[in-house]
């Protein structure tokens, strides 16, 4: 008897993880095969078909663990911790990976591993600040005060990061025109857009599967409340 | 023993005051608190110095003999001082809460979190600025560097603010992590990355000062620090009830 | 607005979990204004679980808690005014004198703190000779004193004692039992947790024994000792 795929019970984020697949799958043959070589930098610009949704996803995970930390020191749901823990390792990931990509780049462009570009190093100063954030989880025990204490250290990374960047900014400017549609060319602007949704997509996969993990890791330590016991007649 | 009558309960003194006279009272009782512990524990204060002064001294050995090198950083080795230096002091702040569990008879009194914070909060910020005369003063040898009286008075207002700056996150991170183990690691883990700007913008300035400012950043350094505290100073009050309070 | 009909303090299906286990579940206990009621049970039985629930110190995990009507965690600025709560802990400055001690506490309470304001005080806890000491080097029986002396201040309508007769000599155990007499003659609540049955039950009203973190037993107080054993033998 032939076993039937139980497709209704397949989660959702399965499901726009294999969308995010595809789309990345299509985006990156037009940006490696199809869209023409920048004209300075040559084949070697076509990292931007991941730094930069990379970057922009990175920096999304992290504005959307912001609002979830603001959201779980009103409400303390479990729920809402789990999601912005989730989106918290989203970040960190993205932004991991972003720092890798800037770093050959800037070998490629600049002939140096690492060169104090603003965004560079803003991004270097983000993963630090979330990664501490991760660190601090870790260490506390209690679930309560891990939820509450990881929404405040997440609050005030976030905040942070507006000043890094204009500090950083005024301290050191290797320009790096940013690559916002309008200035980057049309025949580049379609990979550059299919990856950065195709990143979203795998993000959200992934923020989504981290949640499942935080909330049945949270149930597994849960214990029904005992049966109500007789009193014992006075 | 003398004998002792029981108790006779007068009517209650909590006075309905204004919420933000009481609110500044109790920041006034915490600080003053603080400095009397500070005060009495004073051998600390001299040992965070003396610690501070090593940190000043190693930079000269890592860097070199050479004076120009040393008077071209020497506004990023003292301010680098400043930053090893607050965490020590951070976490000795909320040390003395947690012996026998001060602090939660002060939310029972009960005496507004916030209240607590700033209290806390200006106490590190003053047991910081005390450290800058001696700093200064040293890195003024070490390094080579003269400071004439404007010099030393700009400098000491950006040394305000740096260590403003510091304080505001520090004591909300030095009350989450003087709970837990590790907290020698984790506070300096999360506080350093967070106070980049801070470190920053009083090397940029102090710079300024010590060697000319031709363009006249100086005021842009500053008010930027000026944000920053304002910032931080403002949220790490409305935040720290949270931390603070157990679950 | 001073609550005098609403009661003292009022738990209902109050539950707490630590990791785990559950310290206190189905708790339902009121207490009216100027009762006083003893809380009596094992060690691990939740006596100082409910205690901290009550003054706010810890957030229930089902249940609600009130004192005079104010929920315990949701208002908790307001429901420490009417709360006192004498602990295991002294939350004392080990390098503050006793004198120094009480100014702190009196100023933060916005009570005259003055020497003259103070000194009667200590006078009352016979800690005059010792009001310019630390409190680091207290005995139990000092740090004790100092804690009721706080309570006082306070001047709370209701009052919390986690184990008050503990590490203490006769006549420091003869001074607690003073001072809740005068709390009772003066119409403060009094929730009392001992395993000192007998000396504690004469100081209350009713009692109310806890037993693997629920309510096994409540009657009239001069009954704990008697029942005590049975109650508890039970599961």
């Amino acid at each position: 008897m032939t076993q039937r795929i139980p497709w209704a019970r397949i989660s959702w984020e399965h499901w726009v993880a294999g969308c995010g697949l595809a789309l990345l799958l299509v985006g990156t043959y037009v940006g490696l095969f199809v869209a023409p070589p920048e004209r300075h930098m040559g084949d070697v610009q076509r990292i931007m078909y991941v730094h930069v949704p990379s970057a922009w996803n990175g920096l999304l995970c992290y504005t959307g663990a912001f609002v979830a930390a603001i959201v779980v020191l009103w409400t303390s749901r479990p729920k809402w911790d789990a999601a912005m823990v989730g989106m918290i390792e989203a970040g960190v990931v993205l932004n991991a990976l972003l720092l890798v990509q800037g770093s050959i780049w800037a070998r490629a462009t600049w002939g140096v591993w690492w060169d104090w570009d603003v965004r560079l190093t803003t991004s270097l100063v983000m993963l630090l600040l979330f990664a501490g954030v991760m660190a601090l989880r870790s260490f506390v025990e209690d679930a309560e005060r891990r939820t509450t204490w990881t929404a405040i250290a997440t609050i005030v990374s976030f905040v942070d990061v507006p000043l890094v960047y204009f500090c950083v900014r005024w301290w050191r400017s290797l320009h790096q025109v940013q690559s916002t549609p309008e200035t980057v060319d049309r025949a580049m602007v379609l990979p550059l857009r299919m990856n950065a949704v195709a990143f979203l997509l795998l993000a959200i996969w992934f923020a989504a599967r981290r949640a499942r993990l935080e909330l049945a890791l949270r149930r597994r330590d849960e214990v029904a409340v005992p049966e109500r016991r007789e009193l014992v007649h006075a | 023993m003398s004998q002792l009558t029981a108790p006779t309960l007068t009517s209650p003194a909590r006075a309905e005051a204004g919420f933000l006279r009481v609110l500044a009272g109790q920041t006034v009782t915490v600080l003053r608190k603080d400095l009397l512990l500070e005060w009495r524990g004073r051998s600390r204060l001299l040992s965070v110095m003396l610690f501070g002064l090593v940190t000043l001294a190693l930079f000269s050995f890592a860097v070199g003999p050479d004076s120009a090198n040393l008077r071209a950083g020497a506004s990023g080795f003292l301010v680098l001082a400043l930053l090893l230096s607050s965490t020590l002091a951070l976490s000795e702040s909320f040390r003395l809460e947690h012996e026998q569990r001060a602090i939660e008879g002060l939310l029972l009194l009960p005496v507004d979190p916030t209240a607590i914070y700033y209290g806390k909060a200006l106490g590190n910020t003053i047991f910081l600025c005390l450290l800058a005369p001696v700093l200064m003063w040293v890195a003024m040898v070490l390094y080579a560097v003269e400071f004439g009286a404007l010099t030393l008075v700009k400098m000491l207002g950006l040394w305000v603010l740096a260590a403003a700056g510091l304080s505001a996150p520090g004591t909300l991170y030095a009350a989450m992590t003087s709970r837990l183990r590790s907290q020698d690691v984790l506070l300096p883990l999360l506080l350093f990355p967070l106070v980049i700007p801070v470190l920053l913008g009083s090397v940029k300035a102090m710079d300024l000062v010590m060697t000319g400012d031709p363009m006249s950043q100086l005021r842009s350094w500053s008010l930027m620090l000026l944000a920053f505290d304002v910032i931080y100073w403002s949220l790490c009050g409305v935040l720290f009830q949270h931390a603070i309070e157990d679950p | 607005m001073t609550p005098t009909t609403t009661p003292a303090l009022e738990a209902r299906d109050v539950a707490r979990r630590f990791g785990r286990h559950w310290a206190l579940a189905h708790l339902d206990l009121t207490v009216e204004p100027g009762e006083s009621v003893l809380l009596a049970g094992p060690n691990g039985s939740g006596k100082t679980t409910f205690l901290r629930l009550a003054a706010g110190l810890y957030r229930a995990t089902h249940g609600t808690l009130s004192v005079f009507g104010r929920d315990v965690r949701a208002e908790r600025q307001t429901s420490r005014r009417f709360l006192s709560l004498v602990s295991h802990d002294a939350y004392l400055y080990p390098r503050l004198t006793a004198l120094e001690t009480v100014r702190v506490w009196a100023r933060l309470l916005g009570r005259p703190a003055r020497d003259a304001d103070l000194m009667p005080l200590l006078d009352e806890v016979d800690l005059t000779a010792a009001g310019g000491q630390p409190v680091g080097g207290f005995s139990a029986g000092m740090r004790k004193r100092l804690t009721l002396l706080r309570s006082r201040l306070e001047g709370s309508r209701l009052v919390l004692l986690d184990e008050p007769f503990a590490a203490l000599d006769v006549p420091g155990q003869k001074l607690v039992e003073r001072w809740i007499a005068g709390f009772r003659r003066d119409g403060v609540a009094v929730v009392l947790a001992s395993h000192s049955l007998e000396q504690a039950a004469r100081l209350c009203d009713r009692a109310v024994v806890l037993h693997h973190g629920q309510k096994a037993w409540q009657g009239a107080a001069a009954d704990v000792v008697s029942r005590f054993e049975e109650v508890t033998c039970r599961n």
